[in-house]
């Protein structure tokens, strides 16, 4: 009805402003929230790994693997743009792996997770030893090797862990922000190979602190051993 | 390169506001932008241009940002300051583009900012 005069035309410059106030990743950060559930109902805590390409995030795991694969039940979501390359590697270790494969997306997103975690699911479900009951102690998440735009999406992990690698320099931390803020762990890996690269690991360091006071941090080489145990004994404790 | 699938959740989470609201057209969408959320506002715009166009009620809706300043946190005396509230995105600063006003320190982190929030539409 027209407000002026009540004449019972409708009214056609009806503008309306509506206060919305909500995140824009809402939908994604639902999605992350009932993946958490799901990731806990099979018994299970989430690593979100976030690297550049080539940090060694799936070295980093198959050595994880080879320690800790006879203590606890670990499964594997590995996010890629294409190939089941790194899917096959952790699979050649004797643990359950699901490839994502994202098209040309640069980073993982809740919805794409949760397939994932159905996946896995199924894996352990065809296992007579994990049919029943827990599934999973921890699961892995290997995002899209990028240091950017994974740090947007949540993906129902418990924990964000930040790897870069000795050859791609001490100055990243700095250059990439965002990524460190929403991190719990900073790990830097190729330790073995700081006598051949200019890596300052105090910049590192403070640079990650600068960012985000408190942040925990660790230095290793999966090939040397070099720092690799503080790695399990973090591991070790997250899932007790 | 994520800001295209944030644009495409932005239009989505418009669709379903103009449905819930009966509206037939979205005239203005405002969108807080924080800081330090990692978003290139350049390159978000530029996804919301290209996808409003898909779908009738988006198509002549116009983007209105916030951008908010960033905020630091001294980490030697605890005060909290406002930085420069640079034009020029995409990157601001997560140092702080001046030394702690109380102290004078240089150990200051940043505070909050990284919001993304649809704040408000306009519709009819």
């Amino acid at each position: 009805m027209c407000n002026t005069c009540g004449c019972q035309l409708t009214d056609t410059s009806d503008t309306r402003i509506v206060e919305v106030n909500k995140n824009l990743l809402e939908a994604n950060n639902r999605q992350g929230e009932a993946n958490r559930n799901h990731i806990e109902r099979m018994g299970a805590v989430a690593i979100n790994l976030i690297s550049s390409p080539g940090a060694g995030k799936t070295s980093l795991l198959e050595h994880t693997i080879d320690a800790l694969g006879t203590e606890m039940r670990i499964g594997v979501i590995e996010g890629d743009i294409e190939t089941e390359r790194d899917a096959d590697r952790i699979r050649a270790k004797g643990v359950a792996a699901v490839q994502l494969t994202t098209g040309g997306a640069c980073h993982l997103d809740a919805p794409l997770v949760h397939k994932g975690l159905h996946a896995l699911e199924d894996q352990a479900n065809s296992n007579r030893e994990t049919a029943g009951g827990k599934k999973y102690d921890l699961i892995f998440i290997e995002n899209v090797g990028n240091l950017v735009c994974p740090a947007t999406f949540y993906l129902g992990e418990h924990k964000r862990v930040i790897l870069v690698s000795v050859p791609e320099g001490s100055d990243k931390p700095a250059k990439y922000p965002t990524t460190f803020h929403g991190a719990d762990l900073f790990v830097i890996t190729k330790t073995d190979l700081l006598d051949y690269f200019d890596f300052s690991l105090d910049e590192a360091d403070r640079e990650a602190r600068r960012i985000q006071p408190g942040l925990e941090i660790m230095h290793l080489s999966a090939t040397t051993g070099d720092g690799f145990q503080s790695w399990l004994d973090w591991l070790r404790r997250l899932v007790a | 390169m994520h800001e295209l699938s944030l644009a495409r959740s932005l239009i989505d989470q418009i669709l379903a506001l103009a449905q819930e609201h009966q509206a037939k057209k979205i005239i203005n969408v405002t969108v807080i932008i924080g800081p330090f959320s990692g978003i290139v506002t350049d390159s978000f715009c530029f996804g919301f241009e290209a996808l409003k166009r898909e779908q009738k009620p988006t198509r002549e809706a116009a983007l209105t940002l916030e951008t908010p300043s960033p905020e630091y946190c001294c980490l030697q005396c605890g005060k909290t300051f406002t930085g420069r509230n640079s034009q020029t995105m995409p990157s601001r600063s997560f140092s702080a583009d001046r030394p702690c006003p109380a102290c004078g320190s240089e150990h200051c982190t940043t505070r909050g900012g990284d919001e993304l929030i649809l704040k408000q539409l306009e519709m009819e």
